[in-house]
């Protein structure tokens, strides 16, 4: 695509901002800006999640961005990251805009928690299929994926567990990850208590107050500004046959993510490039069990390999797929997958603080389980 | 302002109060007031105390007064100043190093361990003030105790509670076209949407068919028999209306579609199951899964 | 005894009379445990069980199962929701390590309200 990531800005990440979610997004967007070289008056399209409070007119209020002639939202909680910057690309590309801001900004620790049961939530029909039952955290309704793929595929809570520990190492050496220097070994991982069974507190991602913010222009403009562009090498999308927010229970196969199926489709063909071509993996790990199905939906390894594809050590910094140099979202920070793509863009720039060698292809995923999104990010348009 | 730390470090420093005398010696009239008010028949307690009696033979009694070495005490006081005047104990750890016989005179020590905070709580903001108290026969240490108190500045107001209460169960959204489902229930009938076109089983269910695009939705009423084709136990957090831990399972029925339920009884993947239903209040019957006894 | 063993679940029905003798049996005097006006006075719903007693039944729950010759080493109690005057108080408990002779005890004591009291409690077995 002729467009380019050519900013990155993002917030602290804690427990307790102690200040207003549009504080963030406007902190974040600002720092995107500064990094890009572009002034809040150069940008003329905003592009966050539905789940977002932050509309875009209080954003381009608050960094004092003229007049907006692109603004809009994608749907489905994480599964929207990728996609916010595939909006911007077409936006760009298409002559909408000229510089689209990505934003989003969250107390998710602090105020509204994720992990807890949203009894509200149940107004919602498809919800009512699950939440009344007394299946209603996203833990849980991953866990229920989880346990059939173990039974099909002899998988165990270790296995997940090993995802889990290379995040944390390689959360220990980032000092902008909360889990900074607090690696965690395979026993930790096992003597962590249930949630939902077969998820243990390890295997679930924490919970963040944070924003993270996109600069997103044209390959042309990118190449003017002072960091080194990560140009959009393909941004996709993926739903689903029968597809549902979470619960996707009613497909004939459950130890899938035929969604993400479609995203791998979509990234492999319109990049160019294959699994083989990919130097980093960013992928989205809001929970470990996921992150094996990931592997396999998007070619990494065949069905049911995954937990010997991870315990080859390929996922480590030196390994032939290094995965989430930052730490992920169950190291550095749970910011919805948006810090996935700072990563993606840091590691193509060549200053990550894990900064994998000779990185030309970098891969990113969304939010699992839900709709999804993907980027294919790389040194070239 | 009152610098916590600065305070807490100098009452850390001066160490262990002088030992304290429990009033009494170790006697079986009151092991065994204790033994009837708590309802313990064990038949040991004859020449030696309870354990968990360690703390009752130095406890200050009724007109009891701190003494002024006390560290827990001064360090209440320090906090009582700095605003936080509420205090709710959160831990307990007592070891015992061996069993008091009848006779025996114990003392104990109290020594400051650890002040953290401020930190926030659901009660407000606090320090949790941790002390270490042994306990002796002269100078053999008898048993020892880490407890815990968080001391606090009561919240402003009460921490909003969104949620409905936990006897609440969730209840279900229900509308046109999801309402047979739900009626079902109430009659103890386990309805699946049933095609009015072409026949398709369909569940959870919706206005238009994908296999034909008819719109005329009728429903069969399975025979409620199927076998469990994944599961979870279910943890944390608390969910409103249920107790932790339960089971919910995804069921596979006899007539091929899925569902969701609650599950009685110890979870496996292929295990049968049948609906049972449960009547949560006059608008709302919830189905749930037990193990088939004809398994 | 092994390793994921259940005791049998426990009720203790904590009426006024088991409330008060029990805090005078550990000579607490504290007026929340004996006094309800006062107790409601100063924000509690009813008076309630204190601290020592929550210990003494934690033990007596563990050595009601392990039987008079298991010596008690250690009782670890975190501290939850309160327990009032004719609440039900339900023990829970499992077997959750096991090093010869030797058992932890995983404990919760649970009220309508919430959890009372959640710890665990160490043993040491007859060989």
């Amino acid at each position: 695509m002729n467009a380019a990531i050519a900013g990155i800005g993002a917030t602290d990440f804690s427990k307790d901002s102690g200040r207003s979610e549009l504080q963030l997004a406007a902190e974040a967007a600002r720092a995107a800006l500064d990094d890009a070289g572009l002034e809040p008056s150069d940008v003329d399209g905003l592009v966050s999640f539905t789940m977002d409070t932050n509309a875009e007119i209080a954003v381009a209020r608050e960094l004092g961005i003229p007049e907006l002639t692109f603004f809009s939202r994608v749907h489905y909680g994480g599964g929207a990251a990728c996609a916010t910057v595939q909006q911007a690309a077409m936006a760009v590309e298409t002559g909408m805009a000229k510089v689209v801001v990505c934003y989003r900004a969250f107390n998710e620790r602090s105020g509204h928690r994720f992990g807890q049961v949203q009894t509200a939530a149940a107004a919602n029909i498809d919800n009512s299929w699950s939440y009344p039952m007394g299946l209603g955290t996203p833990a849980a309704m991953v866990a229920m994926f989880a346990r059939r793929y173990m039974h099909e595929y002899g998988a165990t809570s270790e296995d997940f567990g090993r995802i889990a520990v290379v995040d944390r190492k390689h959360a220990a050496t980032n000092p902008h990850a909360w889990f900074h220097n607090r690696p965690i070994t395979l026993d930790d991982h096992q003597a962590s208590r249930w949630i939902s069974e077969p998820l243990r507190l390890l295997d679930c991602c924490q919970e963040t107050d944070g924003g993270v913010a996109l600069v997103v222009t044209s390959a042309e403009r990118a190449r003017d500004l002072p960091n080194k562009p990560a140009h959009v090498k393909a941004a996709t999308q993926g739903s689903g046959a029968d597809q549902f927010t979470m619960t996707s229970y009613y497909r004939d196969d459950l130890t899938r993510l035929p969604e993400m199926g479609v995203v791998a489709r979509g990234l492999w063909e319109r990049s160019g490039i294959g699994p083989s071509d990919v130097d980093v993996a960013v992928l989205y790990d809001h929970f470990t069990p996921f992150v094996l199905v990931q592997l396999e939906e998007l070619g990494f390894c065949g069905r049911g390999e995954a937990k010997d594809f991870v315990a080859s050590g390929a996922l480590e910094l030196d390994g032939s797929l290094p995965l989430n140099p930052h730490g992920g979202q169950l190291g550095e920070a749970y910011l919805h997958g948006m810090n996935g793509i700072a990563e993606a863009v840091r590691q193509v720039r060549g200053t990550a603080v894990n900064q994998v060698a000779n990185v030309e292809h970098v891969l990113v995923t969304a939010g699992t389980g839900v709709p999804t999104s993907g980027l294919v990010l790389g040194q070239s348009p | 302002m009152i610098d916590v730390e600065k305070e807490a470090a100098r009452i850390a420093e001066q160490g262990e109060s002088a030992p304290r005398l429990a009033r009494d010696p170790v006697n079986l009239p009151m092991i065994n007031n204790w033994l009837e008010a708590i309802g313990d028949q064990h038949p040991g307690y004859t020449e030696v105390a309870p354990p968990a009696m360690v703390q009752v033979w130095t406890m200050a009694g009724l007109h009891g007064q701190r003494t002024l070495d006390d560290p827990l005490g001064a360090m209440m006081k320090i906090l009582d100043e700095a605003g936080f005047t509420s205090v709710v104990a959160t831990n307990s750890d007592q070891t015992y190093h061996r069993y008091l016989k009848v006779g025996e005179h114990v003392s104990v020590t109290t020594s400051l361990e650890d002040v953290t905070g401020p930190k926030k709580t659901a009660l407000g903001e606090g320090w949790f003030v941790t002390t270490r108290s042994t306990w002796y026969v002269g100078d053999e240490p008898v048993a020892e105790m880490r407890f815990r108190v968080l001391k606090f500045r009561p919240a402003e107001k009460p921490a909003p509670r969104p949620e409905v209460p936990k006897a609440q169960a969730i209840r279900p959204a229900i509308n046109r076209d999801t309402e047979y489902f739900w009626e079902g229930c109430r009659n103890e009938e386990l309805r699946i949407q049933r095609c009015g076109g072409c026949g398709l089983l369909r569940h959870p269910p919706g206005p238009m068919c994908p296999e034909c695009g008819a719109t005329k939705p009728k429903y069969l009423v399975s025979d409620g028999r199927g076998v469990v084709y994944s599961y979870v136990v279910h943890h944390h957090p608390q969910v409103p209306g249920k107790q932790t831990p339960f089971v919910i399972a995804l069921v596979e029925l006899d007539e091929g579609v899925r569902m969701l339920g609650e599950l009685e009884g110890e979870p496996s993947i292929g295990l049968p199951v049948e609906v049972v239903f449960t009547k949560v209040d006059e608008e709302l019957t919830m189905p749930s899964w037990r193990p088939r006894a004809d398994r | 005894m092994r390793i994921g063993d259940s005791l049998p679940e426990w009720h203790v029905e904590a009426t006024p009379t088991f409330v008060i003798s029990t805090a005078l049996a550990t000579r607490d005097f504290q007026d929340v445990h004996h006094d309800r006006d006062l107790a409601i006075q100063r924000g509690s719903k009813d008076i309630f069980i204190n601290i020592l007693t929550t210990t003494g039944l934690v033990q007596r729950y563990v050595t009601d199962w392990a039987g008079p010759e298991a010596l008690v080493r250690q009782v670890n109690i975190r501290l939850g929701a309160p327990c009032y005057a004719y609440d039900t108080l339900k023990f829970f408990g499992q077997v959750i390590e096991r090093e010869e002779q030797d058992l932890t005890i995983e404990v919760v004591g649970r009220t309508d309200h919430g959890d009372h009291v959640t710890g665990t409690v160490k043993i040491e077995v007859p060989a």
